[in-house]
């Protein structure tokens, strides 16, 4: 009868290992059960809110360099910029305007 | 009922009584207090009447001014609707400068056969300018002013001094999907070459490979986004055409690649490139955000193909993979895969490669709330290329970003590099500070 041999002196025959095998799988559905519930509570959590513009700046422009403080520029430059980066970072049109209009407002002026 | 008839019969006489009784008590009005008071009546009567005719006439005039607004209002919405729009002419200027150091180690020699110095390397200001006529169209260039300083002796002449156009650019946002470029503009092989500005490289040296791509190119380009959902996921892509890699003499010899001559006045006085056709070429990418900032996922593909000889019999082909990965504000990994291809009537068709990974850990993630570390960014980088033509390098990079401000950066880096081209130094050591503005 072909055995295996493990950590050198653990011996596991072949019936033993669909065991071992069943008990591995059993362990796994037992986690994904588990896990399913919180899933599902997840699920019908609270709906998604949109993402603001502070969220969609620090989502889109940290990932390329470091943020820039909304009052390094006035409103209008930050105009020019956003279409600048609109273009470079390849930026959704909706999600530029509402960075934009955070930068705005932040800006003060 | 007798008592009700009663009560009703004297009530009566009552107001018999009262009514006789009422003209008696306006005799005593004078006739001089009664033209008096008609007086002050007339002339309330002529006050009221003059009140109306002023109300009728502000009404008038209120009638006038809106009917005037309204032909404003239409003018101006005509004119803001018409296809050509006033410019206001916006001018913004952003960009990087950098000072580099750097110090060699090992035997090599620089191609002239002397040994590789140490020393100030270069110091660079690159401007971008931004000029925006309106919301939708944007002029923007880049140059770059260098000072690639090889010797420290200054008395041979390995100094230079440069000036160059990074890259020149209409861009003309024609909606919601969609923008057209068009000039010169960098190309999206890849993702480094459009994030290549000093103060956004954490290591001073552009990865291996980078050299096998052309970064820039004369041409046309169409690019944009969709957003998937509200969660921030997005498809972006570019399509192009440039005038891509030409022939430096009109061979198609494996040494007469030139990646970026591909535009200008001919030897013969002709204008154009030294190839019979333009390239064309493009990158689709997939940005996953999840969990808000800091933790996202961003793949891209990109590609060019075209005809780099001058007889138009080979072509020059690239492909590349690219991608980046950040969780959480402090840890990000990103790189790329490239390779190109180009048909050569002496070597066949060469293959250069390249391979490049970078992390970086921001040492604020430990939250050990002390000044100096918490400001520092660890940086490692591995990358390898071959040229298709027997010359391979390994490099390994490890380094740091020292934060001065969120735009003020000390680099410096370590490199390791093994190479069987004798004229690649063995290794070096770089500081470089780098500025953003």
């Amino acid at each position: 009868m072909k055995t295996i041999r493990c950590f050198s002196n653990i011996v596991i025959r072949p019936a033993g290992r669909l065991i071992l095998a069943a008990a591995l799988l059993g362990g796994l559905a037992a986690t994904l059960l588990a896990a399913e519930p919180a899933a599902a509570a997840k699920k019908t959590g609270p709906a998604k809110k949109k993402l603001t513009g502070s969220e969609l700046y620090a989502i889109n422009c940290n990932r390329c360099h470091q943020e820039r403080y909304p009052t390094e520029f006035n409103s209008a430059q930050w105009q020019t910029l956003i279409t600048h980066m609109r273009v470079r970072a390849n930026l959704p049109a909706k999600q530029a305007k509402e960075i934009l209009k955070y930068l705005k407002e932040e800006a003060g002026g | 009922m007798k008592i009700n008839s009663r009560f009703l019969g004297t009530t009566a006489a009552t107001c018999v009584l009262g009514l006789s009784a009422s003209p008696r008590s306006s005799a005593a009005v004078s006739d001089e207090d009664f033209n008096a008071l008609k007086n002050v009546v007339q002339q309330l009567q002529q006050a009221h009447d003059q009140d109306q005719q002023q109300i009728q006439k502000l009404q008038q005039q209120l009638g006038d001014t809106q009917t005037q607004v309204q032909k404003t209002d239409a003018a101006v919405q005509a004119q803001s609707s018409s296809t050509i729009r006033n410019a206001l002419h916006n001018f913004t200027m952003v960009g990087d400068a950098e000072v580099q150091y750097a110090k060699t180690f090992g035997g090599a020699t620089d191609p002239n056969g002397n040994p590789h110095r140490n020393g100030f390397l270069l110091a660079d200001f690159a401007p971008i300018f931004l000029y925006r006529a309106n919301d939708n169209v944007l002029f923007e260039a880049g140059f770059d002013m260098m000072l690639n300083n090889g010797s420290v002796s200054g008395h041979e002449n390995s100094s230079s001094t440069s000036v160059g156009i990074s890259f020149a650019q209409l861009d003309y946002v024609m909606n919601d999907y969609m923008t057209f470029v068009g000039g010169y503009m960098l190309l999206p092989l890849g993702t480094y070459s459009e994030r290549a500005a000093g103060m956004l490289n954490k290591i001073p040296d552009d990865p291996l490979g980078r050299e096998f791509l052309p970064g820039a190119g004369a041409g046309a380009q169409l690019r944009g986004a969709f957003a998937i959902g509200d969660s921030g996921q997005m498809i972006t892509y570019s399509v192009y055409g440039a005038n891509g890699p030409s022939s430096i003499d009109n061979t198609a010899l494996a040494g007469s690649l030139d990646l970026g001559g591909n535009v200008g006045l001919l030897s013969d006085g002709s204008t154009g490139n030294l190839h019979s056709a333009p390239s064309g070429g493009g990158r689709i990418g997939w940005f996953i955000p999840w969990g808000g900032a800091h933790k996202d996922l961003e793949i891209g593909i990109s590609g060019q193909s075209g005809v780099w000889d001058d007889a138009g019999d080979h072509y020059w082909s690239a492909g590349v993979l690219d991608a980046s990965l950040h969780i959480g504000p402090s840890f990000e990994l990103k790189g790329e895969f490239i390779n190109s291809w180009f048909g050569t009537t002496d070597a066949g068709t060469v293959h250069p490669w390249a391979v490049w990974a970078q992390a970086g850990y921001k040492l604020a993630g430990l939250n050990l709330d002390l000044p100096v570390i918490s400001d520092v960014e660890l940086i490692g980088r591995y990358d390898k290329e071959s040229n298709g033509q027997g010359t391979s390098t390994r490099r390994y990079t490890f380094g740091y970003v020292y934060y001065l401000t969120n735009t003020l950066l000390f680099e410096g880096d370590y490199e390791w590099l093994h190479s069987n081209d004798l004229n690649v130094p063995a290794n070096q050591l770089i500081f470089q500070l780098s500025y953003g503005f």
